[in-house]
């Protein structure tokens, strides 16, 4: 369920290190615990971001919950596609429904996060 | 007290036939002047003619989710923009009628034409033929209510660039429309036409919208903006704004220029105080305009009264309203003291979905220097919510910490307008915030979220997961905060 090769915050998002570009989403568990979406606030493309800060919003039909990014750097690009499809978000969070490009700042900052096994240690801790 | 009074009313709208009917109840013989149609503007060309628009884009928003609800609509439903009027003004014309029915029976004399006062103690009212008629009398009440302001870098014609009164008549709609002005009246209009299928931009001086409402209302307002993709321009003023040929060309501040079909400038309203000899009768008036009078609504010239638009306090129908009674009582008893008290206002603003509001902000509180907690609901975590399938939104209250007596509270979401009368009669009755919270709600309904938010005051709402840390920060949007 928990995808190698990404990088895991403890808010539950993900990043997929290409490059100088990080790739985030949220993952499984954080789509399962939100339900079903129905939209996101996103920021604006050419914002600089700093790692742990909040920069957008996901509502679903329980409860609106903040995004956080773990790395530092300029949005550059969001998911527009998630605009129509919110629903993307639950159906394919590693994939299809990504959230925001980010150019990195500082790409060491990812070397911080969790890896798949960590990040499974970590939910099952948190779950006892 | 002597024989009874005589009152003259200018201008029927919420405030003026208010005022003439509780008169009339009080004993007075009352004539009341108008001349346009009894209602105002309120009846006419503001409340009840942009919420029967309104209420048509719900029902189309609420078809076009039909399949979520289990039910097959077979063609997609559209807009007749031609019955949508005529429903309006078929509702309109039903509330006129029915005001003038009310007169009559409480034998007010309704006289058209346009009044001005010849001292404070005669209104000469001249009709549309020239006819000029002396109204003798003993007191005078003023409700001569307000206009859309035009300020002449807009070149208004009534067609691509229009006030309040065109947009309520839109025969034919534009592709594209840009609203100066975020306010109310801006941001009802916003909903409306964008839920219409027009393309609406919105430009705003400040830096949200609906700026003095609770900053957490103007942030949920916004998102729901972005949702339906209405822009929003803030912190950007209109410097120029040209018609050319078929658009109009609109300049910003920051050096944007936009073009669009029609403009529509809400700004806010001039008091109608012009050419009425209100000066020579010895009323005298503000910067701004307004009629100035004290708290018994009677102005400068001793009985002389205003009310309403026209004395700029809170330009709102009930308010107006309101200030007539006050004004009505005491310009037929004379000595006895009634006074206005506008603490505990209610009022709704209809977005989609709607917000009601009643006391003080959460800025409102932090600039007194007041010590405040705050409860907040989502409508996401309420069942009946789920129900009609309205859960976006929340209920906010705030609360002195001391006292714990409620300050004020906010809500937006379904029938917020309606919902928010409970915390009004509380707060009016000086409730504690227990009150609502211990107080048995109907379930399932809305107004669970007015207990929930009232006990979650003290972290102990039912239906929200336990607090982590300290309360959430003042001043964010604090639609939810269950999840992971
Ligand atoms: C688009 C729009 C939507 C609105 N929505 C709401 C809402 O949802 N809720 C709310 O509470 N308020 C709303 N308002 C505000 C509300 O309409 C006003 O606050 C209210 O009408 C004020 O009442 P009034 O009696 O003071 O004045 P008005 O309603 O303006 O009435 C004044 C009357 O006096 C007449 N008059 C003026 N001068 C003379 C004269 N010399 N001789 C004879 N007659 C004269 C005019 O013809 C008019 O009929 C809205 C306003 C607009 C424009």
């Amino acid at each position: 369920m928990i995808p190698e090769g990404l990088r895991y915050h403890t808010e539950h998002e993900w990043i997929r290190q290409e490059n100088q570009t990080a790739v985030l989403g949220i993952t499984h568990f954080a789509q399962d615990a939100l339900g079903d979406v129905v939209y996101l606030e996103l920021p604006k493309v050419g914002v600089e971001v700093r790692s742990g800060q909040e920069i957008g919003e996901v509502e679903s039909t329980k409860t609106t919950s903040p995004v956080y990014t773990p790395v530092s750097g300029k949005i550059m690009a969001v998911n527009e596609e998630l605009k129509e499809k919110p629903e993307l978000v639950n159906q394919d969070p590693y994939g299809r429904g990504w959230i925001v490009k980010i150019q990195m700042s500082d790409p060491s900052e990812a070397k911080h996060l969790m890896d798949a096994r960590q990040y499974g240690a970590y939910l099952k801790e948190k779950a006892d | 007290m002597g024989p009874s009074p005589r009152i003259a009313v200018i201008g029927a709208g919420p405030g003026g036939y208010v005022a003439a009917i509780r008169a009339a109840q009080l004993g007075a013989r009352v004539s009341l002047v108008e001349e346009q149609e009894v209602g105002g503007t309120c009846l006419n060309k503001g409340c009840i003619p942009s919420k029967a628009l309104i209420f048509n884009a719900e029902v189309v928003e609420l078809l076009k989710r039909a399949e979520e609800f289990g039910v097959r609509v077979i063609s997609e439903p559209t807009y007749d923009v031609t019955r949508m009027l005529e429903r309006k003004q078929r509702i309109v014309q039903t509330q006129v009628r029915g005001i003038h029915a009310l007169l009559k029976s409480w034998g007010v004399a309704l006289i058209k034409g346009r009044g001005r006062l010849i001292g404070p103690r005669a209104v000469e009212v001249a009709d549309a033929g020239g006819t000029v008629q002396r109204v003798e009398t003993d007191r005078v009440i003023l409700a001569t209510g307000s206009k859309p302001i035009k300020p002449p870098i807009f070149p208004f014609d009534g067609d691509r660039v229009i006030t309040s009164e065109e947009a309520l008549e839109p025969r034919v709609l534009p592709k594209s429309l840009l609203i100066v002005g975020a306010g109310v009246e801006g941001c009802e209009f916003g909903f409306l036409y964008q839920a219409l299928g027009v393309s609406v931009t919105m430009v705003e001086m400040k830096n949200r919208p609906l700026a003095t409402e609770d900053e957490e209302i103007s942030s949920l307002v916004q998102r729901e903006m972005n949702k339906r993709g209405i822009k929003l321009h803030l912190a950007v003023r209109v410097e120029k704004a040209a018609i050319e040929s078929t658009q109009v060309v609109v300049t910003l501040s920051d050096g944007q220029t936009i073009a669009v079909d029609r403009i529509l400038v809400s700004i806010g309203r001039r008091m109608n105080t012009e050419g009425l000899g209100l000066e020579e009768a010895g009323v005298v008036l503000g910067k701004r305009g307004e009629i100035l009078v004290d708290d018994r609504m009677e102005t400068r010239a001793p009985g002389v009264y205003a009310i309403g638009d026209a004395v700029g306090r809170i330009m709102l129908a009930h308010v107006a309203s309101a200030e007539g009674k006050i004004a009505a009582a005491n310009a037929v008893a004379g000595d006895r003291g009634h006074s206005m008290n506008y603490a505990i206002v209610p009022a709704g603003i209809f977005t989609l979905p709607e917000i009601g509001t009643v006391g003080l902000k959460e800025w409102e509180a932090v600039e007194q220097g007041l010590k405040i907690r705050i409860g907040r609901y989502p409508f996401r975590a309420l069942g009946r919510a789920h129900t009609m399938d309205e859960i976006v939104g929340m209920v906010k209250v705030i609360t002195e910490q001391e006292s714990d007596r409620i300050l004020g509270v906010h809500i937006l979401g379904p029938h917020a307008s309606d919902m928010i009368h409970e915390a009004a009669i509380a707060m009016r009755l000086g409730a504690k915030v227990s009150d609502i919270a211990e107080m048995i709600h109907a379930h399932p309904t809305l107004p669970e979220a007015m207990m929930e938010a009232a006990e979650d005051v003290h972290g102990s709402a039912i239906h929200l997961t336990r607090r982590k840390g300290p309360p959430p920060p003042a001043g964010r949007a604090g639609d939810g905060r269950q999840g992971p």
